[in-house]
């Protein structure tokens, strides 16, 4: 029995815009006082109309060119009509048969996940059930309705539950390039629904087992894991039931974190009638080809451009440079110190040079304070200096990683730095001479170990470099001992 | 002083000659509407507190010289659907019952601004779900030129205020003809202006796409005041036009009656149109031919359709729009249903009017998967279908003539209970919210049993200007609009 897991991801994102989707009330809501946030329009109150947020509309434009999507000639916005206390006007503002842009693709790994659409949309209220007074009580806080949500519908192309999760991530490392949302999972400014189910191939027939959506999913790992128990459970399902994917058998599925279990909400959810029709309130939008033109010039370069870039031009290997463009602002700095400009001869060296600086030492003293990478910490003419010393031989490897670290902190060149620790390495010959004579005179049995064996010359240069206090240049020490004890 | 007889601009230099004051004018009115309005119930709430507080604000502005609004001195009705801050709107809906707005509709606001003075909220039918105000939530209005007719709807209550007297000018809405209908049948004028072209911010909802928030007078001249300071781009509307509103006042000789082209559509003088109003209405076109008009008959084909059309796509929107009505955030809801489905059901089966509901079952179904298509789909291609119509009569003629409604007012109850034959009142209106383009409504004449009968002229998109200039025109070589009912 071949089983391979067919996966769909619905991720919505809120966009950071400052105002609502369809009203001027501030579209923060994380730890804001209850209904504070909150007019005519988002309340739903009688007569109150929705007038689209233009800056929300050109970032979900924003976010489908970034996605390589095509936009929609027209667009507009559908009512989507269901009651439920939360949403204020019986009906949320969402579009269906025209969305602002479709058909892209998104390369995940070595592969290629190919994007629906991404439509623009507005948030819900929240319901919070609480017991007091000695009842349980239903509580409405609105001031995330009509916060602006983009939503991206992926094709069913992810396999795997590693997969849908890098999926997720590189969703959110293009929407923060962007700048359009924090996409973060843990505050649920960035959620995802993943729709799962099954290709079994058995003794040559093939089937397909019933789509399952799952919801609440509130964390990366919960994606993961939750997909992964969908693949399971559906797989031992089949055996048992043998029942296949039709028309009216999806359901949905909530997500238990703490039994790290889906269990089943509703039934056909092929039954519910939304009853979409086009939303009267606001005229068609339509984008002209120099509006989308604008729009495209204002996406940086993305995550995928820069790991191209670095391995072309900088010759950095494929983990480096993912590593490096995972952060638009790491990637930023570590540009603003690698410029072709710098060291054209010796591009590529540095390159690599610095990203061994930036994901070695500085990225650890990062992880260990917990600090974001300042760029005005960073001066890309102390990175040359360090470079053309060791380049030189005058600083070792190692004593620049030590040294960067500390230049970061006191914003001192990090090869004064390396001088008053004396990191210097020695590479004056007469005066490395001078030290071995004295070594090899002080140490008259390992000469003899020598002569038997030359691969015992370690002994020799570590008594040197003990001699110079570390400062000898150890390839220079050993070229120097062997010149003297080879007689020539 | 008897301020009966006199119109807006009579009564505004009165008020700047310092012959009366504010408050005078305001207690006059109130006193009118007491002793009147008992007799054809065109209000709902009465505002007696406002229209004093805003005369002695208006008074106080004429003592220390400041300048006064360009409303300063008329008193106003305002339709019940248009959302007063402060002041209860009910929509003539049990489920509204006792709401105090937090906010006021855009154009409310803009006549305020202008120190109009409100005297009260007229009754509609249920939302504007009518044509006779009888499916209003608490009380049918009565035609002041015969309390046992109804005053046409939805905006009935506005027209019998206009008619009576009891306000220089009076606030509607027309979805499918809920000013202009109203306007003949009690003998006044009404403007139903462009889509888009008045704000509908703050006004509940009918059909969204459809809705004209315009005004009734007793003359064309008033009206054109009160729309020049409506009329216009409104940030909360997203519907609004940003196209210039034109100086409607200065501008009433400007259009020429002489070689103008007046469109005729058969399609609105056949069928089951009453002789007598027939009769009246083509006389109101020679009127304009005696003055140099050229008649032309022209042929809009689809207008049969035009009631199809309507009451597909404004259920569908209507199904929508009363979706927020739910009892959770205002409005009138239940106690002690078990649960939140129970809790919608029995708020909306209580407070909702048999109206209201039949019009969200209709288009709950038309919406419905599967008879979407069928319905909502193709109604929209036909809407579009009409619009057209409109669109290739004005390159031959410069506005089209038209009856507003078949029949004059008809008795209290007599169509109540066939919903169809209630729609028909519709027949020759609807077509032209179909389009979107503006119609103004004209007393014209009176049946046999001293009933008014009034016709429209409807416009191209925006040509309000040129259909004020030919209304105030004809009020001034006819004097059907100076005809006052006896009450």
């Amino acid at each position: 029995m071949k089983i391979t897991p067919i996966i769909g991801l619905e991720v919505h994102v809120e966009l950071k815009t400052k105002s609502k989707m369809f009203c001027n009330c501030s579209a923060e809501h994380f730890h804001v006082e209850p209904n504070t946030h909150t007019c005519p329009v988002c309340l739903g109150l009688p007569g109150a109309l929705p007038v689209p947020n233009i800056t929300a509309c050109e970032w979900c434009v924003k976010l489908g060119l970034a996605l390589g999507c095509t936009p929609n000639e027209t667009s507009f916005f559908e009512r989507k009509n269901y009651f439920y206390p939360d949403l204020a006007k019986g009906y949320q503002l969402t579009q269906y048969e025209k969305p602002f842009v479709i058909n892209g693709k998104v390369k995940v790994g070595d592969q290629e996940v190919r994007i629906n659409r991404a439509h623009m949309e507005e948030d819900t209220g929240k319901s919070v059930h609480i017991s007091e007074y000695g009842q349980d009580l239903t509580l409405i806080d609105y001031n995330r309705c009509g916060v602006p949500l983009v939503e991206i519908v992926s094709e069913p192309d992810i396999t795997s539950a590693t997969m849908a999760k890098d999926y997720l991530l590189k969703m959110q490392q293009i929407i923060r390039y962007l700048g359009i949302s924090d996409a973060d999972i843990e505050k649920g400014s960035m959620r995802c629904e993943p729709t799962v189910n099954l290709k079994i191939e058995d003794n040559g027939e093939v089937f397909y087992t019933p789509l399952a959506e799952i919801k609440n999913v509130a964390s990366l790992t919960g994606v993961q894991n939750a997909i992964e128990f969908e693949i399971k459970r559906q797989t031992e399902e089949f055996e048992k039931t043998r029942e296949v994917k039709n028309s009216k058998n999806k359901t949905t599925r909530g997500w238990n974190a703490e039994k790290a279990q889906t269990f089943l909400q509703r039934e056909k959810e092929g039954s519910a009638d939304y009853r979409y029709f086009p939303e009267p309130d606001i005229p068609h939008m339509e984008f002209t080809p120099a509006q989308i033109e604008e729009i495209r010039i204002s996406i940086p370069e993305l995550p995928d451009q820069k790991i191209e870039k670095y391995k072309s031009v900088y010759s950095l290997n494929d983990y480096d440079s993912s590593v490096i463009a995972t952060d638009q602002n790491f990637a930023d700095i570590y540009e603003t110190v690698v410029t072709p400009q710098n060291r054209n001869d010796k591009i590529k060296e540095f390159a690599k040079f610095v990203a061994n600086l930036f994901l070695g030492a500085i990225k650890t003293h990062l992880n260990e304070t917990g600090e974001e990478l300042n760029q005005s910490k960073i001066n890309p003419e102390y990175f040359l200096n360090l470079f053309d010393s060791v380049q030189k031989s005058e600083i070792s490897s190692s004593a620049a990683k030590q040294v960067i670290v500390e230049s970061y902190q006191t914003g001192t060149n990090p090869v004064e730095i390396a001088k008053d620790k004396g990191l210097i390495q020695v590479s004056d010959t007469g005066a490395l001479e001078k030290m071995a004579q004295e070594v090899i005179t002080a140490n008259p049995k390992a000469v003899e170990d020598y002569k038997k064996n030359p691969m015992s010359i370690g002994f020799l240069i570590g008594q040197l470099m003990r001699l110079s206090k570390g400062s000898a240049n150890p390839q220079m020490a050993k070229e120097i001992l062997e010149k003297i004890l080879n007689g020539n | 002083m008897d301020l009966q007889n006199l119109s807006f601009k009579q009564t505004r230099h009165l008020l700047l000659d310092k012959q009366i004051t504010a408050v005078e004018i305001a207690n006059y009115f109130l006193a009118r509407t007491k002793e009147i309005d008992p007799k054809i119930k065109a209000f709902i709430t009465i505002t007696e507190k406002e229209i004093i507080d805003q005369a002695q604000r208006i008074d106080e502005k004429i003592k220390k010289g400041e300048k006064l609004g360009k409303l300063a001195g008329a008193v106003m009705a305002v339709k019940d659907i248009f959302l007063t801050k402060g002041i209860q709107t009910t929509s003539s809906s049990q489920v509204l019952n006792g709401y105090i707005p937090q906010y006021s509709s855009s154009i409310y606001q803009k006549l305020i601004d202008e120190d109009v003075m409100i005297i009260g909220k007229t009754n509609t039918d249920p939302f504007a779900f009518g044509a006779s105000t009888e499916n209003s939530g608490y009380f049918t209005t009565k035609n002041p030129w015969n309390i046992e007719m109804v005053p046409g709807g939805s905006s009935g209550g506005s027209a019998a205020a206009v008619a009576a007297d009891l306000c220089h000018f009076a606030l509607g809405t027309d979805t499918g003809g809920s000013i202009r209908q109203p306007s003949s049948l009690c003998g006044v004028s009404g403007i139903k202006t462009t889509y888009g072209r008045n704000s509908r911010y703050g006004i509940t909802a009918m059909a969204s796409s459809f809705d004209c928030p315009g005004v009734f007078a007793r003359d064309v001249e008033d009206i054109a005041l009160v729309t020049e300071i409506t009329a216009g781009l409104d940030p909360h509307d997203a519907t609004t036009c940003d196209i210039e509103v034109p100086k409607y006042t200065e501008n009433l000789k400007k259009i020429n009656i002489k070689g103008l082209k007046i469109g005729l559509p058969k399609e609105y003088f056949t069928g089951s149109i009453d002789p007598e109003v027939k009769e009246k209405v083509l006389n109101a076109a020679k009127e304009f031919e005696k003055q140099g008009a050229i008649l032309v008959d022209i042929s809009l084909p689809s207008t049969d359709l035009g009631i199809a059309v309507y009451y597909i796509l404004i259920p569908s929107e209507i199904s929508a729009n009363m979706a927020r009505y739910d009892g959770i955030r205002f409005g009138q809801s239940v106690d002690g249903a078990p649960d939140i489905v129970s809790y919608y059901m029995q708020t909306r089966g209580k407070y909702m009017e048999p109206e209201v509901k039949r019009r969200i079952l209709i288009g709950t179904y038309a919406l419905s998967s599967g008879y979407y298509d069928a319905y909502y789909t193709k109604a929209a291609k036909v809407r579009t279908l009409i619009k057209n119509e409109f669109v290739e009569a004005f390159k031959n003629v410069d506005v089209i003539l038209a009856p507003c409604s078949p029949t004059p007012a008809w008795k209290i109850g007599a169509k109540v209970n066939d919903p169809l034959q209630m729609y028909l009142a519709d027949v020759y209106t609807v077509c032209i919210n179909v389009a979107g383009v503006p119609g103004l409504a004209l007393p014209c004449g009176f049946n046999n049993q001293n009933l008014p009968i009034g016709f429209q002229l409807i416009g191209n998109f925006f040509e309000e200007e040129k259909l004020f200039s030919l209304g105030h025109q004809f009020q001034q070589f006819t004097d059907y609009h100076q005809k006052r009912p006896q009450l």
